[in-house]
């Protein structure tokens, strides 16, 4: 499952504080320095032109705090929740 | 109304820089200035990335050193950058972090003559001209770059003390006060109205700039515990005049600065009082910060840096700073951003 499809199962009404909260995980995390270059200048991409709370905005957040901070993300989802895309997300 | 900047440390990784620059230049910040340390990412290049995301935030080095960095190559630098984001770029510059430039044994001797010929080279080859000088501090046979310069950077001056204030006055587009506390920029000001008279300027012609260390949270203890790093540099680096101002003794600060220099953090941190934080940075609560940048802004000052460390978490602080402080400075369509 790709995060194209996680995300598609994200309620709409939810994508903002969903955004908000990954974006959370992806400046505060000990990990931050995992983020690859390539996904941090897409989401820089999306972030100067406000679209973190849209569809393609949240794949991309959802991938790099994937990649940071997998548990973390997993603990805001089911906070959210979204607890069903914690499951998805673990056949990653 | 009153411009604010904002100051950040590319001690960060390149990208954090990069989302806060977005987020300042979305909230409505008018400037963003990024401190010059060989020990953290290059200024440059980070300025670089910052006007590739952005599209009408002004930037610059804040502030570049004449001891470490020949002004040739910054005038050089900055003329690049105005050539990527056509004037929207500036450029600051100081005469160092003692700290930072002890750890690479440069010594800042001479500074008032090395600011003034700095800021003539680089104004002179950001602007196009070929440079000859044989100054003091420098000497230039005849730079000139081999590329079309389109617009003037203006050039801020770092100063602290009464002299450097009085030539950053003279000499510079704007001056960058570099304090927090209103009797230091009260008494700054009487010395950049000296270097005024003496360039035969009015203060219309200048942006006075005040550089602050601020820290602002919901809760006043945690911006205080953001403050302490940085309050301990600054008490580092500070002049005597201006420690004793404050009650500070020499040996104090010389201590925190030996810790810092050698590493030993908890050491410096732990020096660091209630009336250090008081004395040199802006911190507490939004009320807090509206009501210290409002002593500011009645002594003359045009522009406020937001300077290290804005808040426990920068990202949360610099959209306070956006809902709660920026109302009682700016008109509406100044900070929600076109």
């Amino acid at each position: 499952m790709t995060f194209k499809d996680i995300v598609s199962k994200i309620p709409s009404s939810t994508w903002e504080v969903t955004s908000e909260r990954l974006i959370d995980i992806v400046l505060n995390s000990k990990n931050a320095k995992k983020m690859p270059s390539g996904l941090a200048k897409t989401i820089l991409y999306y972030w100067q032109r406000d679209q973190l709370a849209s569809e393609i905005g949240l794949q991309r957040l959802l991938e790099a705090s994937m990649h940071i901070d997998p548990d973390k993300t997993a603990e805001t989802l089911k906070d959210l929740g979204l607890q069903e895309l914690t499951v998805l997300l673990e056949s990653q | 109304m009153t411009d604010f900047g904002i100051e950040f440390v590319p001690r960060d990784l390149y990208w954090k820089t990069t989302f806060y620059a977005i987020q300042a230049e979305k909230t409505g910040f008018n400037t963003l200035w990024i401190t010059d340390h060989f020990n953290n990412r290059n200024v440059y290049v980070s300025l670089a990335i910052v006007s590739a995301y952005t599209d009408k935030i002004k930037f610059g080095p804040g502030v570049t050193n004449p001891y470490l960095i020949h002004p040739i190559v910054t005038g050089q630098a900055i003329s690049t950058l105005n050539e990527i984001a056509p004037g929207r770029v500036v450029c600051g510059i100081g005469a160092g972090d003692r700290t930072t430039l002890q750890l690479v044994n440069v010594k800042p001797t001479r500074p008032l003559s090395t600011i003034r010929e700095a800021v003539e080279i680089i104004r002179g080859i950001s602007s196009g001209r070929k440079v000859k000088m044989e100054g003091r501090a420098f000497t230039v046979l005849g730079g000139k770059l081999n590329f079309k310069v389109e617009s003037k950077v203006p050039i801020f001056i770092g100063a602290q003390g009464p002299k450097m204030l009085a030539l950053a006055a003279e000499i510079g587009d704007g001056v960058l006060i570099n304090a927090s506390h209103p009797e230091d920029v009260a008494r700054a000001m009487e010395f950049i109205k000296n270097g005024i008279i003496k360039a035969g300027k009015t203060k219309e012609d200048l942006t006075i700039a005040t550089y602050t260390s601020l820290s602002v949270a919901n809760k006043a203890e945690k911006a205080k515990k953001a403050a302490i790093p940085v309050v301990a540099y600054i008490v580092a680096g500070c002049p005597e005049s201006i420690l004793s101002k404050h009650g500070i003794s020499m040996e104090t600060a010389t201590a925190i600065r030996h810790a810092i220099v050698q590493g030993r953090w908890k050491e410096a941190f732990s020096n660091i009082t209630e009336e250090m934080i008081g004395a040199f940075s802006i911190c507490g609560t939004p009320e807090t910060v509206v009501e210290k940048i409002s002593r500011l802004v009645s002594i003359g000052t045009t522009q406020i840096v937001v300077g290290s460390p804005i808040g426990p978490d920068i990202r949360k602080s610099i959209n306070m700073i956006a809902a709660e402080v920026f109302p009682h400075f700016k008109t509406k369509e100044e900070f929600v951003g076109d």
